[in-house]
This record gives C-alpha cells, sequence and structure tokens, in this order.
C-alpha cells in the first residue's frame, strides 16, 4: 500500500463496513480481509468502541486488503457497497443527507457532490475516491453503496439504473469519476 | 532491468463439508494441520505469492476455501465469479463425496467460474489407509470422465503432494492462459 493517507474515519462506517462483509462473506469472509489488512484488533469495534474514529492509514489498510482479496469480484463488491449503505444510513435520510453525512464521517482528501439533479437523472461527481485509489480496481463497491442509497430513498415502485461504461482502471486517476444515476419504473 | 510482471489467480477450493478443503490449503501456506475440524463460515480467503525467476513474474494466489454446507448455496454462486481455475477434493473415506463432485461441485464451476476454468481432481485422506473407499483407480477414471487437467491423491495430514497439488493447478492455469495468448 503506498500514498500518504491523512484522515480520520468515523467508527459507525467501520462498523457498516464490517456487517456487510459479515452479510456476503460471512464471518470467516470478513475475518479474512481483517487478517488480510493485519487488523483483527478491530473486529469487535462496535462493541468497544462505537463512537470513536479511526485513522485513515489503518481504514485504507482494510480498503486496500478487501480490494486485494475480492480481485475479480466486481459482483460481490457492488453487493457490499449495497449492504454498506443500508448499514450505515439503515432509514430516514435522503441521498443528499447521505452524501453530506458520507464526506464528513470519512475526513480525507476526497470529495463525493451531486452536480446534477434533474429528477429522474442524478449525477454524481466522486474525486479521489478512497475506495477504489488501487490501479486495476473497479470502483464497483462505492457505486453499490451510491445505487443503494437513492434506491431506498424511492419507494418500492422505482429502481434505479446506472451507466455501467467500461472503466479504464489502468488509469491512475481513474478513483476520480462521474456516475449518472436515473430513476426508472420498475417493470412489475 | 526487465520489470516484474505481476498477475493474481483467483482459485476456488471445492467440495463437501469435512473433505479438508481448509487442512489443505493450512498445510500449503502455512505448513500446519489440526485435527479439530471446524466448519468454515462462508469464505475464507488466504493469499499465497509465487515467484518465478525464469520469466521474471510473480504471482498471488488468491485462494477461496469455500464452505461445503448446502446452507451457503445462495451466497456461494457469487464467490465463483473471476475463478480461472478449481481444486474439486473428495474425501477418500467417503463414498458421497465423491459422486457429489460431478453432480454438484463441477457442475457449479462450470455454471458460475469462468467458461475457460481449469480444474484437477484431488482425493484426500490419503493417510487413512484402513477406511479408504475409493480406489486410485476409481479415482483416475473420473478424472478422465470429467475432464480434469490432472488427478493427484494427497494427506493434509502429513503434506503428501499437498504442495504438488496446488503448483499443478497454477502450472495448468499459466498454460491455458498462454495458449489464449498465442
Amino acid at each position: 500500500m503506498i500514498g500518504d493517507y491523512q484522515g480520520f474515519v468515523k467508527n459507525k462506517v467501520l462498523t457498516a463496513l464490517l456487517q456487510a462483509y459479515q452479510d456476503i462473506l460471512d464471518y470467516d469472509g470478513m475475518k479474512s480481509i481483517l487478517k488480510e489488512a493485519e487488523m483483527m484488533h478491530l473486529k469487535d469495534i462496535r462493541e468497544k468502541d462505537p463512537n470513536g474514529s479511526l485513522d485513515m492509514f489503518s481504514f485504507k489498510k482494510i480498503i486496500s486488503a478487501q480490494n486485494c482479496l475480492l480481485f475479480d469480484s466486481n459482483i460481490l463488491l457492488f453487493e457490499i457497497g449495497k449492504l454498506f449503505s443500508f448499514y450505515l444510513f439503515p432509514f430516514g435520510k435522503s441521498l443528499e443527507e447521505i452524501i453530506k453525512d458520507i464526506n464528513t464521517s470519512i475526513t480525507t482528501d476526497w470529495k463525493v457532490e451531486i452536480i446534477k439533479n434533474d429528477n429522474n437523472e442524478i449525477t454524481i461527481q466522486v474525486d479521489k475516491c478512497i475506495f477504489c485509489s488501487e490501479i486495476g480496481i473497479p470502483c464497483d463497491m462505492f457505486k453499490g453503496f451510491l445505487v443503494n442509497s437513492l434506491e431506498k430513498s424511492l419507494s418500492s415502485e422505482f429502481q434505479v439504473v446506472y451507466d455501467k461504461n467500461a472503466e479504464d482502471v489502468d488509469d491512475p486517476n481513474h478513483n476520480t469519476f462521474t456516475l449518472q444515476l436515473k430513476i426508472k419504473k420498475s417493470i412489475k | 532491468m526487465a520489470k516484474t510482471k505481476k498477475w493474481a489467480l483467483k482459485l476456488t477450493v471445492l467440495g463437501d463439508s469435512a473433505v479438508g478443503k481448509t487442512s489443505l490449503i493450512n498445510k500449503y501456506i502455512t505448513d500446519s494441520f489440526s485435527s479439530d475440524y471446524q466448519p468454515t463460515l462462508g469464505v475464507n480467503i488466504l493469499t499465497k505469492d509465487l515467484r518465478f525467476e525464469d520469466n521474471n513474474s510473480e504471482i498471488r494466489l488468491l485462494l477461496w476455501d469455500l464452505a461445503g454446507q448446502d446452507k451457503y448455496e445462495l451466497t456461494r454462486k457469487m464467490f465463483f465469479q473471476g475463478s480461472v481455475g478449481s481444486l474439486l477434493i473428495y474425501d477418500k473415506t467417503r463414498y458421497s463425496t465423491f459422486e457429489r463432485i460431478s453432480s454438484k461441485w463441477l457442475k457449479d464451476f462450470k455454471e458460475y467460474g469462468r467458461p475457460d476454468g481449469v480444474y484437477i481432481l484431488i482425493g484426500n485422506k490419503l493417510d487413512l489407509k484402513d477406511t479408504v473407499k475409493i480406489s486410485s483407480e476409481e479415482g483416475r477414471k473420473l478424472a478422465d470422465e470429467i475432464n480434469a487437467a490432472d488427478f493427484i491423491e494427497t494427506s493434509a495430514k502429513y503434506g503428501e503432494n499437498v504442495e504438488g497439488a496446488f503448483e499443478k493447478l497454477v502450472y495448468h492455469v499459466i498454460n491455458m492462459k498462454s495458449e489464449k495468448k498465442t
């Protein structure tokens, strides 16, 4: 892991992420990521220190371990991202509020911003996404997070589709991107 | 100096519960063995780095040890994505685990893994000689029938052929990849 990672992450972010790992990969899968990151001591952070915060370097070690172990597993990353949103913001928040909260819960050199909101089409700009800063890693996890964050604020007759343009994951700046989310009526 | 080529290979280890999947991986990675059986919950993912001096390359193996229990049926399908190779493992002392290689594990690997994925058939628990139910001939015959790239019998307890099993799988995956390039 190369880089100088300044900043902090609220423990509620890590708690939600670990819960998402556990739901998708089960207990041993969650432990595999923490072991790879050499962060096993954070396994019970929800019970030990739910309101504290974690340094960005430690958090980034977990994300790097996730991206290493889940290489070529973008469906899983997307599903983890969706559950990460579900556990971090379980109810009652709009997409705007979620984006405001994620920017303050993860304080570092990155930014998530809604740049266009035309009722059924929302464009989000992500600068220096911390979830996919490694070369070769697509940002399916954070896309899953954003898709679910919008979807859960809609009634069940609507769904969110997004632009699945191929990312150039070999571009060192691929973690700066825009994502277009479209709200469509579900076909029943 | 030429730049080192780096790759990552996702390999899955498949078979019924208690055939010795976790024990084989642990033996290969840490040279350890425990006779206490603890079922895997979901998936255990471990890494092993290999270096090949002759072509100046490094390979990181991502070893996915998938829980064998039926309750993981739904989530397991997602775990196959990107898997380029698999060890299909049965327990030489339990016939049902041998039968499920073609009726379950190979079927799943072909359906949810990569269509060009490579697989090796492994008969584990070679050390339990007195209770063996599946002969080496039967194992070899099944390997031929299912077009496995290789057939190896192993003992996770004593380490017999364990390293060779993983290395052969890597060898076959690399060969498959090189053939695709040419």
